[in-house]
């Protein structure tokens, strides 16, 4: 995926964090450069309406540079927490859930297989999963994409896949498989 | 009731997705909420489930996106700095106050005690608050278990509940059994039985074979895994006509339809 320079591209999330931790208006701008296309991507495709993407994408910033202090390390990555903390939030607001979902930095853990700090392997990470993805029959693949970007329950991809539950669990089942072997 | 230790990576999996509702979704999160392994496990599975969102068609925010970002930033640090008190100049010519060593002596023990008190309180409070949360969840799947049993109550009591004896086929000790009591009206059916522990990847899945069309699947199930002692209940589709009744041995998770060999099975008819 495509982003932005990052003049800071040598800079850890971590490094990055403490220095907005000191209000490193630079530090932020970079994290951002760093992550913001591919939280875009996810809260867009999820949503498909541009203006609320933008709004989960800035509330999301806007959180780290208020409450980076909170974001302990050793309990996971940052881009994680982005990635989980933009999919809860733009499928609450699909689905009409409660609209604060419980992603506070210091309730959601997420630890990445692999690191995103460079475009490079942001790049590379793409194309395996769109080789996972391309590899699925066309079941396993609706089935895990409605979980993913819809939010579907089993029942729920069941249902809209004429399919029975048991047959659903096997192919989300399988689709996670597909992923974990192009990424070992 | 909490999920049994240690939950499946596949569940976790499938919980990190959303796809895991209702009771099946409570038990895990209650016993994440007091497994330490487990729950590192589930942030690894959140990890792994994430990186779909790499399957989503690039695209990156509009420029103006990051400049509205920086103006609110600056905006909010402006009004902080600008609702904070202003500090009084400090004179000079400080006048002398007898009283002012006496009371620093103490300011600061009371201060270091403050703020010890206000730390205990907050601990304590956030203990109590992640206690409430666990029994409220607790409740909740207490309450859906009640809902279930009495659904099963009410169709174990109903005049047209029926029930099916399941022979064992040669493929299991002559011990075996199994019984299905089922009621099409109420669209619930309900297993006993027993049977030995299933191959390795492998679990049973009770079919039910209607008047007219291909077996229905009543459920994948391990042995241990069966509600109270040893029976299970599953939904089926209401008004179905059942002919018969059969078990057979499907990989871990089930099929759509029926792949490996019958251990029991009985006519509904």
């Amino acid at each position: 995926m495509s982003r932005a320079q990052d003049p800071e591209n040598g800079a850890s999330d971590w490094s990055l964090l403490e220095r907005i931790v000191r209000k490193d208006e630079s530090a932020l701008v970079a994290l951002y450069d760093r992550y913001s296309g591919i939280v875009y991507a996810e809260s867009l495709r999820i949503l498909r309406d541009v203006a609320a993407a933008e709004e989960i994408l800035q509330d999301l910033f806007f959180q780290i540079w208020r409450t980076a202090e909170k974001f302990d390390p050793q309990r996971g990555s940052l881009p994680g927490w982005l990635l989980v903390a933009a999919r809860n939030r733009a499928i609450s607001r699909l689905r009409r859930r409660d609209s604060h979902p419980n992603d506070e930095l210091t309730e959601t853990s997420v630890v990445l297989p692999c690191n995103l700090e460079s475009a490079a392997a942001q790049n590379q990470l793409l194309g395996r999963v769109k080789n996972a993805l391309s590899s699925l029959p066309n079941g396993q693949r609706a089935a895990i994409e409605l979980a993913y970007f819809e939010g579907m329950s089993h029942s729920e991809i069941a249902a809209r896949l004429a399919a029975p539950l048991g047959t659903v669990k096997t192919w989300i089942r399988l689709a996670m498989e597909a992923l974990k072997k192009e990424l070992a | 009731m909490s999920a049994q230790h240690p939950i499946r990576e596949e569940d976790l999996e499938l919980l990190a997705l959303g796809a895991v509702a209702g009771e099946e979704c409570e038990s895990m999160r209650v016993h994440l909420a007091a497994c330490a392994d487990c729950s590192r496990r589930f942030a690894e599975a959140r990890g792994r489930v994430a990186l779909f969102a790499f399957a989503a068609p690039p695209q990156n925010p509009p420029a103006s996106a990051r400049r509205r970002l920086l103006q609110k930033i600056r905006a909010e640090e402006l009004a902080s700095e600008t609702s904070a008190p202003a500090t009084p100049a400090r004179s000079q010519y400080a006048p002398f106050h007898p009283q002012a060593r006496w009371w620093k002596t103490i300011w600061l023990p009371a201060t270091v005690a403050l703020a010890i008190l206000t730390l205990l309180l907050w601990t304590s409070d956030r203990r109590i608050d992640n206690q409430l949360r666990q029994l409220q969840q607790q409740v909740r799947v207490y309450q859906a278990q009640a809902h279930r049993m009495q659904e099963l109550a009410a169709m174990l009591a109903a005049q047209d509940t029926k029930t099916v004896a399941l022979a064992p086929t040669p493929r299991v000790p002559n011990a075996a059994w199994g019984r299905v009591k089922y009621n099409s009206r109420m669209g619930i059916i309900c297993y006993t039985g027993d049977l030995p522990a299933p191959p390795p990847d492998k679990e049973y899945q009770m079919w039910i074979v209607p008047m007219a069309g291909s077996p229905i699947s009543g459920g994948a199930f391990m042995p241990a895994s069966f509600d109270q002692g040893r029976m299970c209940m599953a939904k089926m589709p209401a008004g179905l006509a059942c002919k018969s009744f059969a078990v057979t041995i499907e990989p871990m998770g089930g099929m759509p339809h029926p792949t490996g060999p019958m251990v029991l099975s009985g006519s509904g008819l």
